[in-house]
């Protein structure tokens, strides 16, 4: 899985936004706002990435169960995917 | 013709044919060696774009791609385009976002109607300049100023930036950074080539960290104005 090409994540005053760039900026001018846990896992998923390595970076990096986690970005992933924001 | 012009502390040569951005740009005309930068609108895209825009005329074509060409321009200069009516009281800039038609500058013709216009004068009625120089951030009047010709050849910092909406009572509240984001992404030249999205994002994490944030709600009344203002500057003074 990886995020489509034309997004740019960036920290603004503290929050993490997604904003489109490029030919993709011509369809969508909205804003995308990300969480801290949203904003660590969109940018693995930019370089690309399967379900279980998410899994192994978030369990090193949260303190988290491994349930938990797993049902997070499951979660997660259907937002992206119901966004069109991921190609396989 | 060539002008040059200097807009936001930038050196310009600007072509120009007709009179209307011409007359916006006489109190922008300046002497300078060297351009910072060039406006040049070729002829042949001048004609595709009055193709595109039949209903305007020939002048605000040239008016309204001279103006985008310049807050293109002004992203590479640690500066951006605010779409906003400006207003200066006591050596501070207030501008007022919102979209077309909401009643930006009919709140801050109010404001000049208000304290008068030897304390109040508009900046810029539709499109001022803030720009980031010395870790300061300062707004600017430029020949660009939507319908009007409200605007003023000055530099003056940022006071507030305040988001307004119509509202039947006058109420104005602190708004956070993150619920400001999404609407001044919908005031400026967004553009569309990563590293010049990178430059505008960084400089609204500045602007955002460091400038009072405000939404109003506000009809047309003298009471708006106290509203807004005393909002704005509630440690201290009153009206």
């Amino acid at each position: 899985m990886k995020i489509k090409e034309g997004y740019l994540l960036r920290q603004v005053a503290g929050s993490n936004i997604v904003v489109p760039v490029g030919e993709g900026s011509m369809d969508f001018s909205g804003v995308i706002t990300l969480n801290e846990v949203g904003a660590f896992i969109w940018q693995i998923l930019e370089k690309g990435a399967d379900k279980q390595e998410i899994l192994d970076k978030m369990l090193a990096e949260y303190d988290v169960s491994r349930e938990t986690a797993e049902k997070d970005i499951d979660e997660y992933i259907e937002k992206l995917r119901g966004a069109e924001l991921i190609a396989d | 013709m060539i002008k040059k012009l200097k807009v936001a502390d930038i050196n310009i040569d600007i072509d120009l044919k007709y009179d209307k951005t011409i007359r916006q740009s006489e109190a922008y005309e300046a002497d300078f060696e060297k351009c910072n930068v060039s406006i040049k609108i070729p002829d042949d895209s001048f004609e595709e774009l009055k193709a595109e825009t039949p209903y305007l005329s020939a002048e605000d074509v040239e008016y309204i791609y001279t103006g985008s060409a310049f807050y293109e321009a002004l992203l590479h200069f640690n500066g951006f385009m605010l779409h906003s009516s400006g207003v200066v009281v006591d050596n501070y800039a207030y501008l007022f976002s919102a979209d077309p038609g909401t009643g930006k500058s009919t709140h801050t013709d109010l404001w000049v109607r208000f304290f008068g216009s030897d304390r109040a004068k508009i900046i810029n009625d539709d499109k001022p300049a803030i720009r980031m120089l010395d870790d300061k951030i300062y707004v600017y009047g430029t020949p660009w100023s939507g319908k009007t010709d409200q605007n003023l050849n000055m530099r003056v910092p940022l006071g507030a930036i305040v988001f307004l909406e119509r509202s039947e009572h006058n109420h104005i509240e602190r708004i956070e950074p993150k619920e400001a984001i999404p609407l001044i992404l919908q005031q400026t030249i967004r553009p569309r080539e990563q590293e010049v999205m990178i430059k505008l994002l960084d400089m609204l994490d500045k602007v955002l960290s460091n400038i009072k944030l405000y939404r109003l709600g506000c009809n047309i009344s003298e009471e708006a104005v106290r509203v807004s203002y005393n909002g704005i500057n509630m440690e201290g003074k009153t009206l």
